[in-house]
């Protein structure tokens, strides 16, 4: 399960601190960037989804 | 997904006035009515009113609910939470019109604000990282892994920021000395020691916004080629450094600190160092002394830290504020950013509002909006239908603004030339019950006690000016004083070997300027017309309200009042000892000073 955007959303996800890839900050919130996958899509919209608690905190 | 959302604000000032106890109070009775799986808390940082604090606020229908007690949470999760009523005894209520506000944005507090570095502050829990990141968090940072150093220094040159720690230094110009400094080793290095007396801009970015500190400091280290960083904050911020802390680990987590960050060959590591209680360490070569081990005393410059400063390596040294807004500059670009404030004073620019205003707290301003706005509009005005006096900014380094320069833009050079300064950011607002040269007194027995001692100028000039200002509140002033202050003020300001020593004397010079006739009246009429320094009071008795009930005379501990019962009573001015005792015993308001 993906709790957190440092989690892996698959086999395909490789980033860590020891081996990182460059597109990890644009990956969560848009990605997967390296795969297609509406699953691990959706895993990321769940972790916003989680917390953005009003219109206005996507909106900054 | 949660079905409600309620930010409890974190900050030092509301944790202060109980939001820790309204949280666990909040998760027992989420828990008694099955909702804890419904209902998600989070801490945040602060939200800036701490005036009316603790804060709650229930998202998504953002209803903004202050002064909330531990007694009031089974209401509102009863009332609100359960059956949707907003309880409204407890919103906000506009001391002009008595209505009462359902959102923030409706508080005149919040509305002329410009909330752009406090973006996240009350906003999201400062200990999620993927929060940070959501809201386009470390997103500058990637572009400027990527960039030429050069590329960077010109869009922060090109923003037009300036430190905002208190001298304006422009940034970029600082980052370029130390690019072209050689040297294979650099440092970076954020001075959180916010010294002044009431300021909390530093400390509330810090437990709030932790992560845009850092993302700063990664993007200063890539400008001037540094791998490594120092945090220098001072102990007495336990929560800023417990966040800090925190966040580092989190961002060595993710890859943004550490080795090859994002695979960009980029090497950075972030260490935080604490303070050790001293003010003068606010001074960037005392900050390194006291990182490198040594006491905290400053070095005479030239050579600058860009060019030799931690441990003789070519060091850039910025504010907390200044470093969170590196992070919105390179994500936004610099024409974003040089789009608010003046021509001269780009961004906005945080203040910590403390004194006799109704609304104490934290706000964000564009540069360039005026003192009267910020005292009156977002400051809601004097405390007690009060007359306005004057406000310092800059705390114990800056000077004061009295009531005619009120609609004075708030930039870095129309302050400058009206003998204040910018500062940190503390604003300190006074009425007429304020006692300017008290003010002055109370300002530089704080600086005086805070010098290092290394340079004679500050050491012995200080304690003379000192000793001047307190001869002067205890009615025993001369009437060459001013000028002997005024002398040894410009003398101090001109000689001493650092930023302490070199501002100690703004408050004195400012009040010197601007009330001018408060000094004279202490020294030539024996009389302090605030009614503040004790020993220039007198106290006397208004035969036409005094009912003679001997109340006064019981508590005067030096005899002085006399008086038959049911008769106005006298006070003996030889004998009083000017304690104050019959003013405050009297429920008459008989006892009258002058």
């Amino acid at each position: 399960m993906m709790k957190r955007f440092i989690d892996h959303c698959c086999d395909k996800c490789f980033h860590s601190k020891e081996n990182p890839c460059k597109l990890f900050i644009e990956c969560c919130l848009s990605g997967p960037l390296c795969h297609d996958s509406d699953e691990c899509s959706a895993k990321r919209k769940a972790i916003i989804e989680r917390v953005a608690h009003s219109p206005g905190y996507l909106n900054f | 997904m949660y079905e409600k959302q309620i930010l409890i604000c974190a900050g030092t000032g509301c944790i202060s006035s109980g939001s820790m106890h309204v949280q666990e109070s909040l998760s027992e009775e989420l828990k008694k009515h099955g909702l804890q799986d419904k209902v998600r808390i989070i801490l945040s940082g602060c939200h800036g009113f701490c005036e009316k604090g603790p804060i709650f606020i229930v998202y998504p229908e953002d209803i903004f609910y202050c002064e909330v007690k531990v007694e009031d949470v089974p209401e509102l999760v009863e009332e609100h939470l359960v059956k949707g009523n907003v309880v409204e005894r407890l919103l906000y209520k506009d001391p002009v019109s008595e209505k009462r506000v359902f959102s923030h944005k409706d508080i005149p507090f919040y509305s002329k604000q410009k909330r752009q570095i406090l973006r996240n502050c009350g906003v999201i829990d400062p200990e999620n990282i993927d929060e940070y990141i959501i809201r386009g968090g470390y997103s500058g940072m990637k572009k400027a892994l990527y960039m030429d150093p050069l590329e960077i220094i010109n869009t922060v040159k090109s923003s037009g920021l300036r430190g905002r720690g208190g001298a304006g230094f422009p940034t970029g110009m600082k980052w370029e000395f130390g690019y072209r400094s050689p040297g294979d080793k650099k440092y970076v290095v954020c001075n959180a020691d916010e010294g002044d007396p009431g300021a909390f801009m530093d400390r509330s970015v810090l437990e709030g916004d932790p992560h845009a500190v850092l993302e700063g400091l990664i993007i200063a280290g890539r400008a001037i080629g540094s791998d490594e960083a120092y945090i220098y904050v001072r102990a007495e911020y336990p929560l800023a450094i417990r966040r800090l802390r925190k966040a580092i680990a989190q961002a060595e987590e993710y890859g943004f600190l550490g080795n090859n960050i994002l695979d960009s060959g980029t090497n950075f590591k972030i260490n935080i160092k604490e303070g050790a209680g001293a003010f003068v360490c606010g001074e960037e070569t005392a900050l390194l002394a006291s990182i490198e081990g040594e006491r905290g005393i400053p070095r005479p410059r030239p050579p600058f830290p860009a060019v030799k400063g931690l441990w003789g390596k070519p060091t850039c040294i910025n504010n907390v504020e200044t470093l969170a807004n590196v992070p919105l500059i390179l994500r936004n670009g610099a024409e974003w950013y040089s789009a608010v404030g003046t021509e001269g004073s780009k961004g906005t620019k945080i203040f910590a509002v403390t004194g006799k205003v109704n609304n104490t707290g934290l706000c964000e301003v564009p540069m360039g909006i005026s003192l009267r706005e910020i005292v009156f509009d977002i400051g809601g005005g004097i405390r007690g239908g009060k007359k306005y006096k004057a406000v310092q900014i800059g705390g114990p380094s800056g000077g004061c603004i009295p009531e005619e320069l009120l609609d004075l833009p708030v930039d870095f050079d129309s302050l400058t030339a009206k003998g204040a300064m910018m500062g940190s950011g503390g604003m300190v607002v006074m009425d007429e019950d304020t006692c300017m040269v008290d003010l002055a007194r109370y300002f530089l027995s704080f600086t005086q006690s805070e010098s290092c001692g290394k340079c004679t100028p500050c050491r012995e000039g200080t304690k003379r000016m000192l000793e001047i200002l307190e001869r002067i509140t205890q009615g025993k002033g001369e009437p060459d004083d001013i000028e002997r202050l005024e002398k040894l003020a410009l003398s101090v300001k001109d000689s001493a070997l650092c930023g302490l020593g070199q501002t100690a004397p703004n408050p004195v010079l400012t009040t010197l300027r601007y009330f001018r006739d408060e000094y004279e009246a202490h020294i030539f009429d024996r009389r302090c017309p605030a009614g503040v320094c004790k020993d220039l009071l007198s106290y006397y008795i208004d035969p036409e309200l005094c009912i003679g009930c001997r109340a006064c005379t019981k508590a005067c501990p030096a005899e002085a009042i006399s008086g038959e019962k049911k008769e106005p009573h006298v006070i003996d001015e030889t004998k009083c000892i000017r304690c104050g005792a019959c003013f405050e015993r009297c429920k008459k308001g008989a006892v009258k000073t002058r």
